[in-house]
């Protein structure tokens, strides 16, 4: 029974909702090297929203999206946008939307190269984190924050701010309604085989919600305390669908939104790339905070060292329970893994953190 | 000289602060905080429970509280009658008391005693009444007869190896009964005995300067108990058999001697207040010491002994029989029932037992928590080190190519040393000096092993290295290898808490022309391996120490820096330059000549913690930086209960820390000024510097975390200047 005394208790004691304890990477998320060792593909700025389109591989990198049919040493541009690309999907009847930051949705026409903006009203674009089509005529988009900007995630999650939605889009019509409010960060969705329920990623309180479309019942955490922030999902040829996760949780970040006048403080007079905050890739500058465990030792980083930035992709199985799990350690260079799209035998990974897209090769473990 | 001083010039730099937005950073508010932080000296609670006399403070609040209460009800309790009666009661118990205490701490238990003191105290009359023998062979002879039961306790518990509990059980009822059946037949003849001696009047009704006999002779007693228990071989080993008898029987304490001998003290003891008690009542009867038993284990447990043995001391004791026996005749006096005495007492000792259990388990976890204590410190807006703002800090690649030497073959030399041959000398963390030879310095060769973690060296004229041991201080190594200790310890501090005579962490040092001996000890809160809390901490707890080889005398100069850490001195060998690491400055002291004992601060705004300070081939100094400053934790620096919540609630490998994974060099002249500075900024070839040194044109690098050295080849230095020639003169030979 929580009331004011059990709180104000737990708040000085550090227990309960005060907890700063974050839950082990074990059993299917048990860290490994995958991630690391896996096959380079191609050295890029920034790629994300990698997407499938007929035989080729749709990847945009700021403000560029770009094509790779097969060859991967030559990536073809197909369109350039006014502002950077926030999220893509890709319909059943071959159409790809793409929204950015300050022309919203568009649709593009792969064989013309060709986009034309579509006009939604209400729909808050700036803060598009995630889309995926529920049909021909229906797009689901995740919208992380009414308050921050895609770009102000960091501030998003140190705040700790509950301001995100989910809405779906009639591409007939033009409209857009919020089919669910009140979500911390949906950072990512897809539909499942029953087209009536989605999984969504609520980032900040990590973990999967499932979204019932029609809205009939109230959104349902399926899997719970996540070692991460769970980010894009897309889907598994086995099944169940592969989730990647941008970034880790960490005690000392946990501790930072607990305590509100350091956080002020830091926001107000510290560059963004040296917050205490979870970042996409770390270690460029010793400006950045350090951690006690990540002092090295006789030259050596210990690979299990608390760090800002890690690379984790995960396959969930139809329960949507972990099977496997794919990791970058810390030291390591390929952090900040934004999106997955499995093409041929193996998976392909974009390291926005590490300006790099990886395939991983999936024999059993996919 | 003081922090004060220090820090006074330190907050007048307050102008070049950065201050981006915020809220007003003048405020009232801010102005309260500073104080408090700075005038509130709240790190003493931390210091307080360090100490070993902290486990009396749950009894001896006890004793206040009880005492009060009683006060408070019963204010004719403290008349001076009634107080001398107490006082003589207590001589007796308390020496019961004491006998229960040298046998519990041993590991046992004697529930004999209260028997033994009714035989004590029916032998004593026996003798002098119906016996008719001299009071100074009745006192032996009672003393000698209890000690025997005692001995019959010792041999069957020590040598026979039976259980104490049932054993004296056993002797309580024997005894007991032997009593019985002595008193049935000679009670009626004692009675109408009379014992006429001035001692034995004065044994018990007397007063000794002022105080009841009994009473002094109790004290008398517990101060040689005192002595014993704390300061002694025997009182050590009784002790350790309390704490593992099975330990204690490996290191060779020969255990069933000592249990019995402890037994016997015991009984002997009995006897003693059992003669005491026959002085002051002359009578015996059944009940005498009845129930005895049970108020002198209250008394012992209330104390704070432990029963499971290895841990008590005799003030303890002392305190629990003081409330025991308040209690007991406080109880009467009120007029209540005749089980309200036991309950009362029975109550008391389930509360003091609970928060005696209570503390005793946490006591350790609350003294992590609490004794962290930090500072409120501003720190000045850092020079830039951005690589084209034109800062001489601004990072470069110069040392990116650095040789190795001693690659895997050290762990942690933190500083490197040249003698006249151009050996090369480093410490390690196993507390070795190693050495590697010229020309190649590729193999390491195991010099002198002293043990801590060897730190700064220095070469005297000698050519001894001179070398500070942390965890240990200050040690020699002659040419030969033999080493020796020059000095652990300094002048304690009058007001400090903290025992601060010992050496935790002798970090650098540096000799004067007339030999003087100058080395910084980094912190006296913390030990060697927990800086990272005096880093979080950012206080003055470091002082420069002078050691004097003529009078041999080791002294404290400078008190309350923020971790000093490299010394060099000057040239003109009056002054030196100090660096203090969490502060990111650097200072000058004079230790002689005209401006003896003044400070200066030469740089105030360093980017990074510098660590040691060597002089350089054209009359410059090379300083280390061992780590970056970052914006997050400066930040942090500025709110004290911050950082004391993270160290209470994270682990300490998820404190944010200053960045010690990537450092430099920089040179500065004896102005101040800044001239250049080398990085390594890939942090790959020579990621942790903590001492640079230069040799005959070379520049060579060692770190405390680090598994090698590096050299720098330093473009257009002097190839023939060393750094012995330079305090020395010229070379020998």
């Amino acid at each position: 029974m929580a009331n004011v005394f059990t709180l104000a208790a737990d708040r000085f004691l550090g227990r309960g909702e005060a907890s700063v304890a974050i839950p082990p990477m074990d059993g299917a998320l048990k860290p490994n090297s995958a991630v690391d060792k896996a096959e380079h593909l191609l050295a890029i700025a920034r790629p994300d929203n990698l997407l499938r389109a007929g035989n080729s591989v749709l990847f945009s990198s700021g403000r560029k999206l770009l094509a790779v049919s097969g060859n991967w040493s030559r990536p073809e541009p197909v369109v350039e946008c006014e502002a950077e690309i926030l999220a893509t999907a890709s319909g059943p009847d071959g159409s790809i939307a793409v929204f950015d930051e300050v022309r919203g949705l568009s649709l593009l026409d792969i064989s013309k190269r060709s986009m034309v903006r579509r006009n939604i009203a209400r729909l808050p674009f700036a803060s598009v984190t995630a889309a995926t089509f529920r049909d021909a005529d229906t797009l689901l988009v995740c919208i992380g924050s009414t308050r921050n900007s895609v770009t102000e995630w960091q501030r998003d999650l140190l705040d700790s701010e509950v301001a995100g939605s989910v809405w779906s889009v009639d591409l007939r019509t033009s409209e857009a309604k919020p089919i669910a409010q009140d979500l911390s960060y949906p950072a990512g969705c897809i539909v499942l085989a029953d087209g009536k329920s989605a999984l969504v990623s609520e980032s900040w309180k990590n973990r999967l919600v499932l979204l019932d479309l029609d809205q009939k019942k109230a959104p349902v955490p399926v899997l719970t305390a996540l070692p991460g922030y769970p980010g894009r999902l897309s889907p598994r040829a086995r099944g169940g669908a592969w989730l990647s996760l941008f970034a880790p949780r960490n005690q000392l970040v946990e501790f930072v939104r607990r305590e509100r006048t350091y956080r002020r403080a830091m926001m107000a007079e510290v560059p963004k790339e040296f917050w205490v905050a979870p970042a996409l890739s770390s270690g460029a500058s010793f400006s950045e905070p350090m951690q006690g465990g990540a002092l090295i030792q006789m030259g050596i980083l210990k690979p299990w060292a608390p760090t800002r930035s890690y690379g984790l992709v995960v396959a969930l199985d139809d329960h949507h329970s972990p099977v496997a799990s794919f990791h970058s350690r810390t030291g390591g260079s390929r952090h900040g893994l934004t999106s997955t799209v499995e093409y041929g035998s193996g998976l392909v990974v974009a390291s926005k953190g590490g300006d790099e897209i990886i395939s991983i090769a999936l024999s059993d473990g996919g | 000289m003081t922090a004060a001083d220090i820090e006074g010039r330190a907050a007048l730099n307050d102008d070049a602060e950065l201050r981006t937005g915020g809220s007003g950073s003048r405020s009232i508010w801010n102005v309260l905080e500073r104080w408090r932080y700075r005038f509130v000296p709240d790190r003493l609670i931390g210091e307080i429970l360090t100490k070993r006399w902290i486990d009396s403070a749950i009894p001896f609040t006890v004793l206040v509280v009880v005492l009060g209460v009683i006060a408070w009800l019963l204010p004719s309790m403290f008349q001076p009658s009634s107080l001398v009666i107490a006082a003589r009661q207590l001589g007796e118990f308390g020496l019961v008391c004491l006998a229960m205490m040298v046998v519990v701490i041993a590991g046992g238990i004697d529930l004999s005693v209260s028997s033994n003191f009714a035989l004590g105290n029916f032998l004593a009359l026996y003798l002098l009444n119906l016996g008719g023998w001299p009071v100074w062979a009745t006192i032996p002879a009672v003393v000698a007869a209890c000690g025997l039961v005692g001995l019959f306790n010792g041999i069957l518990i020590g040598y026979l190896r039976l259980r104490a509990f049932l054993t004296t059980l056993v002797t309580l009822i024997i005894v007991r009964a032997l009593v019985d059946i002595l008193l049935l037949k000679y009670a009626q003849a004692m009675s109408t005995g009379f014992v006429d001696d001035a001692f034995w009047d004065l044994l018990g009704l007397g007063n000794v300067a002022g105080l009841p006999t009994s009473f002094v002779v109790m004290l008398v007693v517990f101060a040689i108990a005192h002595i014993l228990f704390s300061r002694s071989g025997p009182g050590w080993r009784a002790m350790a058999i309390g704490g593992s008898r099975k330990s204690s029987h490996n290191i060779g304490i020969n255990v069933p001697r000592t249990v019995c001998v402890t037994y016997v003290i015991s009984g002997m003891l009995c006897g003693l207040a059992g003669l005491l008690y026959a002085s002051r009542l002359g009578g015996a009867g059944t009940d005498t010491g009845v129930g005895l038993e049970i108020s002198v284990l209250t008394a012992v447990v209330l104390g704070g002994i432990s029963l499971g043995g290895g841990r008590g001391t005799v003030a303890k004791v002392l305190i629990g029989a003081i409330v025991v026996l308040m209690l007991t005749n406080s109880v009467i006096q009120l007029g209540l029932n005749a089980g309200s005495g036991s309950m009362v007492l029975g109550l008391t000792l389930i509360f003091a037992v609970f928060v005696d259990v209570k503390w005793m388990k946490h006591r350790d976890k609350l003294l992590n928590k609490v004794y962290m204590s930090p500072a409120l410190v501003e720190m000045p807006r850092p020079a830039s080190t951005d690589r084209n703002s034109g800062s001489p800090y601004a990072l470069n690649d110069k040392l990116n190519g650095v040789d190795i030497i001693g690659l895997g073959q050290v762990e942690g030399p933190e500083d490197v040393l040249f003698d006249n041959d151009d050996n090369l000398y480093c410490g390690n963390r196993q507390g070795d000096i190693i050495r590697f030879r010229p020309p190649l310095y590729d193999k390491a060769e195991h010099f002198a092993h002293i043990g801590g973690h060897t730190l700064g060296m220095a070469l005297d004229k000698d050519e001894n290295i001179l070398v500070c041991v942390g965890g240990m201080g200050l040690y020699k190594v002659s040419r030969a290898g033999e080493v020796s200790k020059v000095t652990d310890e300094t002048n304690r501090a009058r007001f400090s808490i903290i025992d601060d005579s010992r050496l935790r962490l002798a970090d650098d040092l540096d000799i004067a022309p007339d030999g003087r001996v100058f080395f910084s000890e980094a912190t006296i809160r913390y030990e060697m391996h927990t800086w990272p809390m005096d880093a979080l901490e950012s206080r003055g707890n470091g002082r420069i120490i002078g050691w004097d080889p003529k009078t041999g005398k080791t002294r404290t100069v400078l008190r309350g820096l923020v971790f000093p850490n490299g010394i060099c001195i000057e040239p003109g060998g009056q002054s030196l330059l100090f660096a203090e690491s969490w502060a990111c400055r650097v200072s000058r002291y004079w230790f002689d000549g005209p401006n003896e004992g003044k400070v200066e601060v030469l740089i105030r705004d360093l980017p990074g913690y510098p660590d040691n300070i060597n002089r350089s081939s054209d009359g410059n100094y090379w300083i280390a930086l061992l780590g970056m400053r970052s914006p997050a934790l400066d930040v942090a620096l500025r709110m004290p209960g911050f950082r004391r919540r993270m160290a209470r609630r994270l682990a300490p490998d998820e404190w944010l820390y200053p960045n010690l994974n990537t450092g430099c060099v920089i040179k500065m002249s004896p102005e101040g000024r800044t001239l250049e500075a080398l990085w390594d900024q890939k942090a790959k070839n020579h990621p942790m510097i903590t001492s640079m040194r230069e040799h005959k044109g070379y520049l060579y690098l060692g770190g405390i975390s680090n598994n090698r050295i590096g050299r720098y080849k330093i473009p257009g230095a002097d190839a023939q200047w060393s750094g012995f020639q330079s305090y020395w003169g010229k070379a020998h030979g």
